[in-house]
């Protein structure tokens, strides 16, 4: 096709409006719809173009004429599901159009048996061997014309997915290659191709034609991948080259925030999303779960209602439903939201484990233990069904088995720090300090979203008897929090107050401990002792009257972990 | 992004937010093979058939019923062998029906007798036959339209493809394709060409397709048939895994079951133990962890039937995971784990897990190293009281072991033995009776009463397989009979018989390949045995790089064989060091057997500086220890240690006495090589009472020094056996010394001739005789 040709550079944005606008004329005859509708988005986004300006209609040749009447007559049938008698009518048509669409409605068809015939198999055992007979019909013929180079970009793809839905994941991969160099800006090649990478290397390794689309195909790959920085970068220079107004960026950056749990901007992204497309039903189980976290029930409400308007038998609509059932504490009726997403997509990963965090609550966990093994099956890499499988069997009292579990999530979300208390805990139950310790601080060291690492580190040392490291992390801890800004409802800064008074008074540095003495007082649980501390101190100034010198001095040399504190001004605390 | 192509995929079988495989509780779905066993019921109900044949064929109802599904082929072929006429009468009907047409299907379910109705029949509504009928009429009737259709097809392709012999999965592509021309008929020329065309692309592509749809001949495994695979496979691995699939096979047609049916907990399972196979500590563990995990749900399930629920897969999850890192050698994390489960166990007052966990914690601490004897002790106790002979026995089995290497009393653990075998017998728990005399050929040669250990050897091998399920394995691969054959390969090797004891190898090595798991034991067996050969015939360079590859297996083993060697070339400094840090390191580990070993070769040290008399306190170490321990084979080594050194010091008569003791036993079980040694030190022994001088001066008593004579001559027939040369100089010299003394020029010329070829033969300087034993 022509389109490889018109491969040009970045930023050139009336040529990639043009491109677009082509390419999607192109899906739509050809029945590719959500590779039309991407681009459609992204089309839309973009300024619109004088009439003159506008492409040409693709150049009409002998065969298209030839082909018209069948093409026009089976694309209606196609349009209408009817995919057997599209391909009848198809049978012979030799234009590279009508070879598509036949080809396509043979695959789609054989798909809907296959789906219809799973429902009445002859037995449990081989539901699961319901295949799509014609696949290996399609490959054979594919890859016969494959072989003599006869394919264009689109039935390049579509050999793709028949090689990927018959499990040859590698042929697949040079096939969708082949198909994006070929025909750069089909955006379903470059999805399916995404889904077949599976690490940052492998994507290294593959050679993509270099065309604005590129960037879009890197920035959701690293999506993917969980590089939630490059990912943003990558979205940040394409808002720059002028898709500002795309919503398909906003809200894949808005999934971004998601994913690295920078609730606020995401949220804010969310809202910007639904100004600009409120009858968007895409991403919205997303921006329900931020919605979920913050606990905006309102927020919840509004948007529940609003998408069952839309249309209640949608993927999304359901996960919201359930999410909003969730915040309510009904939990049962939650879980038949997700059970109905389910239903309506069971590949939906989204929704199984949510539906396991849902038997949670429920306290039922052998079903919530199904449920994500189910997500886990969906898709291996997906950390919250590992780390839920882990907090099931934590409830369940079994801290050595659940570390399997918290090891996968953390394996795969190495900087998360959730994973990281977790793994800590279990093994602080298993007495195994050391390891604890070491979970604890990388916790703390990777960025402790739940601000409890350091504290219950510190906890640790206390038990441990070891006052240096036990002060050192308390210090941490009340800086950590104050740091921070907002309040906390855990905050346990008056027991680290107090642990820290008790320790500078048996280390007799009276000014601190007296300082940490008065800061106990403004807090409730640790009043009284403030104020006994605060009589010792007084008691024993009388006694020896001995001016303590530099302030911090005994702790900066200390070799502990928590080395790179800096000495601190209590002063400057703001409870 | 949902993808277009991302299938509209429903699940009926979904309740509760969970999959159910068997939503209907019926396990009987009608196949083309249940088609044909309802064929030859029929025909056997409806024709004459001879008495015989019919007793032949009623015999295989109940296989043909419960088995799992079989092919077309291997069916009639049953049938035929029991009545060839009713197989043809079946084929018949079959025939019909697969021609045909559906409505020819249709009327021969119609025209089954209906069990409701034939009182008379065997197909009565009460009877096996007329149940499953009633199962197969019952199947039938709920299948709706497609799925009638649908097995239909299946049945005509099960009939056809008996017949068609397919070469390779191609069968229903031709028929495809016709049927398309059919339909087209007016490019008929062009998919002919098509059709040629498309035969010859499909051969190079036919290997690639191969691996990724193998089984598409053998059409769908139904629920039996996976179990049935399960459960012989699983059996194979634990008795013979030499039988069972390789371990990528096996991997390979797990992985197929799970697409199919990811809700088969059990195939993960045996996923876990095929992982195990090949020490795969993260898929295993994958496995495991995925099989409890699907277990619980099935859990619950029982709940109605009195079961505890999914509480009780919690516990044994636990306790499985132990087991696992115990097997990885993961000691903490084993510990860990285990102590969850006596947890969970306890909470539950579940006894008898708390039983098991009890038993694989002294497991545990023995494989740690630490004694374990109390709570041995303690788990018998207990097994006995909750009634589980099993672990009852198999914890006597460990105290037995321990006891024998804490020197317990023989007796005592020869009954506690035979007591368990009682127990054993009474439950018929067929793998404890294999340890069980496994175990008393590992005592009695501890013992070193070779001729028992044999015996005990020989009973096991030649027993036959108790197994109620048999899935034709004659012999059990299990440990136990590897431990036999070890010992058995050891026992002739000491007796010099080489060649018998490189076909038990050969055996042991087809039986446990290399990679098994109890390939370790004959590696070491093995080594050990060529070690001895190279020993004794003189061979030390041969012998010392198979020393690297012992401690490699077995680290205490390689330390005593590398001061063995060590001392055998003279460097007598380092085999000392080593000698004395082993005796430290056994001491504290509770290895008597190799202490006393250690005792002995330091003593020989001693003698080449010729401290004899330093030498003499640890003798009488090793003996008592020996004699303590009741290790008899080592108490006469020591024995002869001890004449030896009295020898040396010039005291032959006590020698001689001392030698009495030790002689009668050395002969009776030691080894040739001890036997050679004790006749030679013997003749030496008489020799020097005679008072016999190597110059030949003196008085010689002439009677002692016939006897001497004597003596030689048969342990120069030991050492000749095993081809130790060295002795035999020493023997052919003592014996032409004798022999000049006694005036037998001859024979004296015969001895010295030998003597001298022998010493020309091996070059190195002949050792002073009087320096060793």
């Amino acid at each position: 096709m022509k389109m490889a040709a018109l491969c040009s550079e970045f930023g050139d944005l009336v040529q990639i409006k043009k491109q677009l606008i082509s390419v999607i004329s192109l899906c739509k005859e050809r029945g590719l719809l959500h590779s039309g509708k991407w681009a459609s988005e992204l089309a839309f986004a973009l300024d619109r173009l004088p009439k003159d300006e506008l492409p040409p209609s693709p150049p009409f040749t002998e065969e298209d004429a030839q082909d018209l009447d069948a093409l026009t007559l089976a694309k209606s049938y196609f349009d209408l599901k009817e995919y057997d008698r599209s391909a009848y009518f198809l049978k012979g048509c030799c234009s590279r159009k009508a070879y598509f669409l036949y080809m396509y409605s043979r695959y789609l068809s054989g798909e809907k048996k296959k789906d219809d015939e799973t429902v009445d198999s002859l037995g449990p055992l081989e539901k699961g061997q319901v295949r799509n007979e014609a696949l290996r019909e399609l490959r054979v013929e594919l890859s016969k014309k494959h072989n003599v180079g006869e394919l264009d970009g689109f039935t390049l793809y579509l050999y793709g997915v028949v090689l990927r839905k018959l499990d040859l994941l590698k042929e697949a991969v040079e096939v969708f290659v082949e198909a994006i160099h070929s025909l750069p800006l089909h955006w379903g090649a470059w999805l399916e191709l995404s889904n077949l990478v599976t690490n940052i290397e492998m994507l290294k390794s593959l050679s993509l034609p270099d065309c604005w689309i590129k960037d879009f195909f890197m920035a959701h790959m690293y999506t993917e991948l969980q590089m939630i920085k490059e990912a943003l970068q990558k979205y940040q220079n394409l808002i720059e080259a002028g898709f500002s107004k795309s919503t398909y960026i906003i809200s894949q950056i808005a999934v971004a925030y998601h994913n690295i749990r920078d609730i606020d901007q995401a949220l804010s992204l969310f809202n910007e999303l639904r100004e600009q497309d409120p009858y968007r039903i895409d991403n919205m189980d997303t921006f329900s779960n931020l919605l979920y976290v913050k606990s905006m029930k309102p927020e919840l409400s509004y948007l529940a209602h609003n998408l069952v308007e839309i249309d209640k038998y949608r993927v999304e609509t359901c996960c919201v439903i359930g999410n909003y059932y969730s915040l309510r504490s009904q939990h049962e009726k939650a879980a038949l939201y997700f059970q109905r997403a389910l239903k309506l997509n069971p590949r939906c990963l989204g929704a199984w484990t949510l539906m396991g965090h849902e038997y949670m609550e429920m306290k039922n966990t052998s079903a919530a233990i199904q449920a994500y093994r189910h997500a886990i099956e969906v898709n291996k890499r997906d950390y919250r069904a590992w780390y839920g499988l882990g907090q099931t069997y934590e409830i369940l009292k079994m801290p050595f088995y659940c570390l399997y579990y918290y090891r996968k999530a953390h394996q795969l979300r190495p900087n998360d720090s959730r994973m990281l208390v977790a793994l800590g805990e279990s093994y602080e139950k298993l007495s195994q300090q050391v390891e604890a310790k070491k979970c604890y601080w990388r916790a703390y060291s990777v960025g402790d979203v739940e601000k409890m690492a350091l504290l219950k580190l510190a906890k640790l040392h206390e038990q441990l008897t070891e006052s240096d490291d036990a002060a050192q992390c308390y210090m941490l801890y009340i800086q950590d929090i104050f740091s921070c800004g907002e309040q906390l409802e855990h905050a346990e800064v008056s027991t680290a107050l107090r642990y820290l008074g008790q320790y500078y008074f048996k280390n007799k540095l009276y000014d601190e401990a007296s300082l940490c003495a008065q800061r106990c007082c403004d807090y409730n649980d640790a009043r009284e002792e403030g104020k006994a501390l605060l009589r010792q101190i007084s008691q024993v100034r009388d006694q020896t009257e001995t001016p303590s010198a530099d302030l911090f001095a005994p702790l900066s040399n200390n070799n502990t972990p928590v080395r790179r504190v800096s000495p601190l001004n209590l002063i400057s605390f703001t409870p | 992004m949902a993808s277009v192509h991302d299938s509209l995929y429903f699940n009926p079988m979904m309740t509760n937010g969970v999959v159910h495989a068997n939503v209907f509780g019926i396990k009987d779905w009608v196949t083309p093979y249940k088609i044909s066993v309802l064929a030859l019921l029929y025909d056997m109900t409806a024709s004459k058939i001879t008495l015989p044949e019919r007793r032949r064929l009623n015999k295989l109802i109940l296989p043909l019923q419960q088995g799992p599904d079989l092919t077309l082929g291997q069916f009639l072929k049953t049938v035929e062998e029991c009545c060839p006429q009713t197989a043809y009468a079946v084929k018949l009907r079959l025939h019909e029906m697969a021609d045909g047409e559906l409505k020819d299907m249709e009327y021969f379910f119609s025209t089954l007798p209906t069990p409701f109705t034939a009182f008379d029949s065997e197909a009565y509504k009460t009877s096996v036959v007329g149940l499953f009928m009633r199962h197969m009429l019952l199947a039938y009737n709920k299948l709706s339209f497609s799925q009638v259709y649908k097995l239909y097809k299946s049945l005509q392709h099960y009939y056809h493809s008996h017949y068609a012999k397919p070469t390779d999965g191609e069968l229903s592509l031709p028929a495809l394709v016709s049927n398309d021309s059919d339909m087209d008929l007016t490019s008929t020329e062009d998919t002919v060409g098509d059709r040629i065309d498309r035969e010859e692309v499909d051969a190079p592509l036919h290997e690639s397709e191969l691996r990724n749809d193998n089984t598409p001949s053998r059409g769908p495994l139904s629920q039996k048939q996976a179990e049935y695979f399960l459960a012989r496979q699983a059996y194979l691995l634990k008795n013979d895994e030499n039988k069972a699939l390789k371990p990528a096979a096996l991997q390979e047609e797990l992985n197929n079951m799970l697409k199919f049916n990811p809700d088969f907990a059990e195939a993960h399972y045996l996923n876990y133990l095929n992982n195990m196979r090949v020490q795969d500590i993260f898929l295993s563990a994958h496995s495991l962890l995925h099989y409890f995990d699907r277990l619980i749900l099935s859990g619950n399930e029982g709940k109605s039937n009195g079961d505890e629920g999914y509480g009780r897969s919690l516990r044994y999850a636990a306790l499985n995971l132990a087991s696992l890192h115990c097997r990885f050698g993961h000691y903490q994390q084993a510990d860990l784990a285990l102590q969850e489960a006596i947890r969970i166990a306890q909470e539950s007052n579940d006894h008898v897990c708390l039983q098991h966990c009890l038993s694989w914690l002294y497991t545990l601490e023995q494989m740690k190293g630490s004694d374990s004897t109390v709570l041995t002790e303690d788990s018998v106790k207990m097994a006995a009281h909750f009634c589980l002979p099993y672990l009852a026995s198999l914890g006597i089995q460990s105290l037995v072991q321990q006891g024998a290497t804490q020197g317990k009393t023989a007796h005592k653990l020869m009954d506690a033995l035979k007591d368990t075998d009682i127990l054993h017998w009474k439950h018929s728990l067929s793998e404890l009776i294999e340890i069980s005399l496994a175990q008393t050929t590992s005592i009695w040669r501890m013992y070193g009463k070779s001729t028992m250990a044999l015996q005990q050897a020989q009973l096991l091998l030649n027993m036959s397989s108790l197994e109620p399920v048999n899935f034709g394995v004659q012999q059990n691969n299990t440990e136990a009979f590897a431990v036999a054959l070890c010992h058995l390969a050891e026992l002739h090797a000491e007796q010099g018989r080489y060649s018998a004891v490189s076909e038990i190898l050969q055996h042991l090595k087809e039986q446990f390949p290399p990679h098994s798991q109890h390939a370790k034991l004959w590696m070491l067996c093995d080594l050990k045995i060529q070690f001895e050969r190279h020993m004794n015939e003189g061979k030390y360079h041969l012998a010392e790089p198979l020393v690297t590859a012992i401690s490699a297996l077995n680290k205490t083993e390689g330390l005593y064989r590398k001061a063995q060697v060590l001392k055998a070339l003279n460097r007598s400094t380092e085999a000392y060091n080593i000698l004395q840090r082993l005796q430290v390191h056994c001491e504290k580990t509770k290895c008597t057997e190799v202490v006393i070993r250690v005792m002995l070769s330091t003593a020989e040290l001693h003698w080449e500086s010729s401290g004899f008399s330093t030498a003499l306190p640890l003798l009488l170490q090793a003996l008592a220890l020996a004699r303590q321990h009741h290790l008899q084979s080592l108490a006469s080594e020591a024995i002869l240690h001890l004449a030896f050194t009295q020898l040396m010091l010039g005291v032959p008569e006590h020698a001689l006495s001392v030698l009495h003791e030790a002689i009668e036993p050395v002969l009776a079980h030691g080894s040739v090589m001890d036997k050679g040694r004790a006749l030679l030190l013997t003749a030496r022994c008489q020799m020097a009472v005679a008072g016999f001088r190597p110059n030949g001066q003196g008085q010689a008593d002439l009677h002692l020094a016939v006897l001497a004579v004597d003596t030689l001559n048969e342990s120069a027939a030991y050492f000749s056996k095993l081809n130790c040369k060295e002795r035999l100089r020493d023997v052919h010299y003592l014996q032409a010394q004798l022999h000049r003394s006694l005036g037998q020029t001859s024979q004296c010329n015969k001895s010295a001739m030998l003597f001298r070829l022998l010493d020309q033969e091996l070059q190195s300087p002949a050792p002073p005789v009087s320096m060793r034993l």
